[in-house]
């Protein structure tokens, strides 16, 4: 009988790992593609200077970056090459200091503290922590939090001292805020909104 | 999704594998002992497993793909433990020979 | 016994005691939950979570390379080619390991630029060692794979395990290259970061495990090479046609397009499945030989293993893989609970039949059995199972009111953190932490003694297989 057979077996293992593996290389070409800075899911760096919501889409069913107008970062209207230079160093600082093991970043990483893909947008940042730091902006208080956590704690889980230089809170501020652009099929639900749906 | 049925649909699901699993379970030890009570348990359990399917497919907010996904792979869990037995006792018949060095 | 036998019981010695240190840095993870002034400052929460989730990976990794030469002579009739190079670099990455673990305890972070990366953290969960360790990672996973398929060269023999055991080791090498990069787009940085974390776990790993499996299987149980080999293949097919694309499930949130909710939901809703066919084999395996073996300890543990990766990974897997729930429970302690369940019952208890499988051989003791196997036995399950149903419990809370309730923002984490259900699930975590520690203990005991006694009471008889 074939199903005794272990070469039958063999030439299905072989067959179904190889289709699959097919199928991935073209979804990943696919979505390398779809990925890129500067695609429609994956804005550009430059975007840090530009006004960043999240609403809800009725066409497509989930909440959608919105990007709007001029918006200076710490008042400086930086060009793309400055921009990816300034994002590419606050990726650095967020590896360096392993973010990744306390927080997530669309949700993957660690658990211990909240979640940042919309970190940029939470309007804790304005409720709670620009009253806090006495800044008058969202992005300088957000940069006064990261140099000095421990002087600003919230709740009892507190953010420990990283010893983020000025440049390194500011790029980490605008990483923030360019993660907060990109098009993550609706995660996470309904930011900032304590209703579902609309 | 509402908070409430977000979690009733995940703890169904869980079931739903749960129930199908016992099934396995079950089924595999009934034909071992040859025994009637574990393979009346084995379709109870499987009973189970199509009525989570239905509570799933008539009460959850989840979309009718996965629906329909879920009926399908209810099927599914139906013919695999007999399927998978009868794959093992015929190999095992076939295979006495090339033991371990 | 061979030299490469003898270094395989060297990687179990080494693989164990990272099992501690796992256990231990684990045990204080758990601590910050509830204490969260812990050492603040001092050794905060990432440090000892990433030396919990760094000595997970390289346990099992000394565990399977350890398990691969104690059985590679056997399976060839003749030492393993190039064992005086694999027994200098067990060496060297013992000591790569200790001091990687030296500096994350005590440097933990480096400024932002490439000398941190390279020298003392890199920062991408799992893959947090230093570029020089990863080298060095590279140079031992290189030697393993030379061992191996120039020892088969040389014997000129080649069987069907060895066949999947050496394709399966090629991509475990090249995707580990992946712990070089360092990509500015966190969506591309994350899609690359999956293939290695997924494609190790749920796709390279289970094969390697599953050769492992069946070598146990013809040793254990006698069963014959022609059903192992074809169940291996079967396993290989399944395990891989649905985790492949079962990857997609990483992909629904990261940026990536909108049609990898289908794929990933899809495929990875399927993998219950091969688990289900493998619970059936497992009750089939243990009626057969009715439940009569030489060797209790290894066949509770692979029964164990069985179970355990249905119900971790299957019934776990499935409560929270579809988009529409992931969307919720994803990043949250439901996700630990399951890591934690499908990790242990794939790969834990695994490993732990491995070591007891080869104890038999080095004690020369027939039946191999005692107490205390029973005890860590029950005492690791349980608190293994207590721990991830306090932590589903306390990850259904944060899914409830800080995801679909709160949306997701600083205050909703706070609130679900706050609430008791949480930190209930948290508490009941940490207590089965400390009961899984004592089971920890009761096994390095039972490993240390087991056999002994009766070993010099009969002298030593062959082996069963």
């Amino acid at each position: 009988m074939l199903i005794e057979d272990p070469g039958f077996w063999r030439a299905g293992a072989i067959s179904t790992t190889l289709v699959m593996l097919v199928v991935l290389v073209f979804l990943t070409i696919d979505s390398l593609a779809a990925t890129r800075a500067g695609s429609a899911r994956v804005p550009n760096y430059d975007v840090i200077d530009r006004q960043i919501g999240y609403a809800y889409d009725w066409s497509r069913g989930y909440d959608m970056p919105v990007i709007g107008g001029a918006e200076a970062l710490f008042g400086r209207d930086d060009s793309l090459a400055e921009a990816t230079a300034l994002v590419a160093r606050g990726k650095l600082v967020i590896q360096s200091r392993a973010c990744m093991d306390c927080h997530t970043f669309f949700g993957n990483g660690a658990y211990y503290g909240p979640d940042l893909t919309k970190a940029w947008l939470d309007p804790a940042w304005s409720a709670i922590w620009m009253p806090m730091t006495g800044a008058s902006t969202r992005e300088e208080a957000m940069a006064q939090f990261l140099m000095h956590p421990d002087r600003y704690p919230t709740w009892s889980r507190r953010m420990p001292d990283l010893h983020l230089t000025r440049a390194e809170a500011e790029a980490t501020v605008a990483y923030l805020k360019w993660m907060s652009a990109v098009d993550t099929n609706g995660f996470p639900a309904h930011f900032g909104r304590s209703e579902p749906g609309g | 999704m509402s908070p409430g049925g977000l979690i009733i649909t995940a703890v169904l699901l869980g079931l739903f594998v749960a129930a199908g699993g016992a099934y396995g379970i079950l089924y595999a030890a009934g034909q071992l002992r040859r025994s009637a009570p574990l393979a009346r348990a084995a379709q109870g359990c499987y009973a189970l497993q199509l009525l989570i399917t239905l509570a799933v497919c008539l009460g959850s907010p989840l979309a009718l793909p996965w629906k329909v996904f879920l009926a399908a792979s209810a099927a599914a869990y139906g013919f695999i433990p007999p399927l998978m037995w009868r794959l093992l006792e015929t190999m095992h018949r076939a295979g006495k020979e090339m033991r371990f060095p | 016994m061979y030299r490469s036998q003898r270094l395989a019981l060297r990687y179990f010695t080494a693989a164990i005691t990272l099992f501690g240190v796992m256990t231990a840095a684990g045990l204080l993870s758990a601590l910050y939950y509830v204490e969260p002034s812990l050492l603040y400052n001092v050794f905060d929460f990432q440090m000892a979570k990433i030396l919990h989730i760094d000595t997970l990976v390289i346990w099992l990794l000394m565990g399977f390379i350890g398990a691969v030469y104690w059985f590679l002579p056997k399976e060839l009739g003749r030492e393993t080619v190039g064992i005086a190079l694999a027994e200098v670099l067990f060496w060297v990455f013992c000591a790569a390991v200790a001091v990687v673990a030296a500096v994350f305890i005590l440097v933990q972070y480096g400024a932002s630029n490439q000398f941190s990366m390279w020298f003392i953290n890199q920062g991408r969960k799992y893959v947090e060692a230093p570029r020089w360790a990863a080298v060095g990672i590279v140079i031992v996973v290189l030697t393993f794979v030379y061992n191996v398929t120039m020892t088969a060269w040389r014997a000129r023999k080649m069987t069907g395990v060895l066949w999947v055991l050496i394709i399966d080791l090629v991509p475990l090498t090249v995707l580990y290259l992946d712990a070089f990069p360092q990509m500015t787009n966190m969506s591309q940085d994350l899609y690359w970061w999956w293939w290695l974390v997924h494609m190790w776990v749920e796709a390279t790993w289970e094969v390697l495990i599953g050769c492992l499996m069946a070598w146990s299987l013809m040793e254990l149980m006698g069963t014959s090479r022609k059903i192992v080999e074809a169940w291996l293949y079967i396993e290989v097919m399944l395990v891989l046609g649905t985790g492949i694309l079962g990857l997609g499930h990483h992909y629904f949130w990261i940026g990536t397009p909108q049609y990898w909710l289908g794929i990933g939901g899809f495929f990875s809703a399927l993998e219950p499945l091969p688990l289900l066919g493998m619970v059936v084999h497992a009750v089939y395996d243990a009626g057969a030989h009715h439940m009569k073996t030489t060797n209790r300890p290894a066949f509770y543990w692979v029964l164990a293993e069985a179970f355990g990766n249905f119900i971790g990974a299957g019934i776990w897997g499935f409560m929270m893989t579809l988009p529409q729930i992931n969307l919720y429970s994803h990043g949250t302690q439901w996700t630990v609970s399951h890591g934690h369940f499908a990790f242990w019952g794939a790969y834990g208890c695994g490993v732990i039949a491995m070591v007891y499988l080869v104890l038999q051989h080095t004690r020369g003791t027939t039946p191999l059995d005692s107490r205390a196997w029973k005890w860590s036995f029950a005492l690791l399950n349980l608190g293994m199972l207590g721990m991830v149903g306090g932590l589903l419990v306390a990850g259904i809370a944060q899914a409830f009111y800080g995801r679909a309730q709160g949306g997701s923002t600083l205050q909703a984490f706070v609130v679900a953190s706050e609430n008791h259900w949480f930190q209930s699930g948290m508490y009941a975590r940490l207590v089965f932490g400390i009961l899984f520690s004592v089971g920890y203990v009761v096994l390095v005991y039972d490993l240390l003694a087991i056999g002994r006694r009766a070993a010099i009471a009969a002298p030593p008889q062959a082996s069963v297989a």
